[in-house]
């Protein structure tokens, strides 16, 4: 088992676009109870990993309440980067 | 007409997002520079209480009675931050069991990422703080310039390993808060020595500045994949532990005091309440202020973090100022004039590196 925010990059080396909403929903089973799984920390945890190269916003959209939804994804560079550090 | 209100509104929300972002890694750089300050002066503050003045008396006394004054210069420094880095270490520890991340801190210990913030501790902590003593000792403070050379290193370290964005304006701010800091630690510069041992005393602020540039940068880019709770409680625990059981050890054997004597002091020290609870409480300001310096390091890049945090060189003479000498009504605290200037040109620079960065920010999008 990875550490969460390790785990959540490694979601993003299969290519596909996902946001923070649909990473949440692949790990909920493993990681729903963890205290760092609230939206913020893990819409922080996501931004945070784009200012530093490893994911990159593809789009972003309204959803019905009007609440901006970010999605990310990663280029062949930086899931090499990624692997290179999480196992 | 719906689709352009649509969009427009989706583009305000982007910007404001993107906006909260910045700002909040830009206040908590330059909050982690403050934080530091409350670090320094209670351990100054700590380390003039209780057994501290039998070991710093002329002649030592009591625990510290017949050490060497190699132990003395050296030694005492490694075990004073022995207290306070495992006094940091425990209260991260707690802390990061209240919030749950003591699971996450086991497993993230045996990764690679884990292991690049031991390193990252060990440079910065132990022994970046040692060849800072031992420079201090060798050629006074006229070393501390060199020291604030760790902003520029972090960021060139950032520029080159992780190809962070560095323009010039970015370079012009970063000059201007080593010129600050420089200008602030002058104010203490009343043994200068160019003596034979100066240039080695350089070159061990230069060493010193290395480590603490590595940190910062390695460490704050750590911290992309590493949760800063769990990274803080890594770096508290590593650095607390080298220098205990380590450094104190290595130290006490070149002065010719043998690993018992260090040993004894530190036990000593760990158990003096009347000056131990302060030392404790710069731990707990010590654990926030370097949690803040790898965040802000990740969320802003190695430079403007780096640079926000450099405001140490006044935060740390502020805070010894109130604890000190406002509060414990100890005599020569007060802040210089040349200090405060210091402090005005800083937030210059910090405000052109800032601007800078966002600007760069902004033409990469």
């Amino acid at each position: 088992m990875r550490p969460l925010f390790q785990e959540v990059l490694h979601l993003y080396t299969d290519g596909k676009e996902r946001s923070r909403q649909m990473v949440q929903d692949e790990l909920r089973d493993v990681y729903g109870n963890f205290k760092a799984f609230k939206d913020h920390q893990m819409d922080e945890a996501l931004h945070t990993a784009m200012s530093n190269g490893l994911i990159a916003e593809s789009h972003w959209e309204l959803d019905e309440n009007g609440k901006l939804v970010m999605f990310y994804q990663s280029d062949q560079d930086m899931i090499d980067l990624i692997n290179s550090y999480i196992k | 007409m719906e689709n352009v209100q649509n969009a427009s509104a989706l583009a305000a929300a982007k910007t404001a997002r993107d906006k909260a972002f910045w700002k909040k890694g830009l206040f908590i750089a330059i909050f982690s520079g403050f934080l530091y300050g409350g670090y320094t002066s209670f351990m100054t503050e700590g380390m003039m209480h209780g057994v501290w003045n039998d070991i710093y008396a002329d002649v030592p006394t009591g625990v510290a009675a017949g050490v060497s004054a190699f132990f003395i210069v050296y030694t005492v420094s490694a075990i004073g931050a022995a207290c306070v880095d495992l006094g940091s270490a425990i209260w991260s520890l707690f802390y990061g069991g209240c919030i749950g991340r003591l699971g996450d801190f086991k497993r993230t210990l045996s990764t690679k990422p884990g292991k690049i913030l031991i390193i990252a501790a060990i440079i910065g902590g132990p022994l970046a703080s040692t060849a800072y003593v031992i420079g201090l000792q060798m050629a006074g403070s006229i070393i501390v310039p060199i020291a604030a050379l760790n902003a520029a290193i972090g960021a060139i370290i950032g520029h080159f390993a992780f190809k962070q964005k560095t323009t010039k304006g970015m370079v012009v701010g970063i000059i201007i808060c080593f010129a600050a800091a420089t200008l602030i630690g002058s104010s203490s510069m009343t043994d200068l020595n160019f003596s034979g041992g100066a240039a080695l005393g350089c070159l061990a602020a230069f060493i010193a500045a290395i480590g603490w540039g590595v940190e910062g940068a390695v460490g704050g880019y750590a911290c992309c994949m590493v949760d800063t709770e769990i990274a803080i409680i890594i770096r508290q625990c590593t650095s607390g532990l080298v220098n205990a059981i380590i450094l104190v050890s290595i130290l006490s054997i070149m002065g010719g005091d043998g690993i018992a004597s260090g040993w004894h002091v530190l036990g000593a020290c760990l158990t003096d309440m009347p000056s131990y609870w302060m030392l404790f409480v710069a731990g707990v300001f010590s654990s926030w202020s370097f949690k803040f310096w790898y965040k802000g390091a990740a969320m802003c890049g190695a430079a403007l973090g780096m640079g926000c945090n450099g405001a140490y060189a006044f935060w740390g003479p502020f805070w010894c100022m109130i604890v000190c000498g406002f509060i414990f009504g100890h005599d020569g605290f007060v802040l210089p004039a040349v200090g405060w200037i210091g402090a005005l040109v800083m937030v210059a620079g910090i405000l052109i590196l800032a601007i800078s960065q966002n600007k760069a920010t902004m033409q990469q999008e």
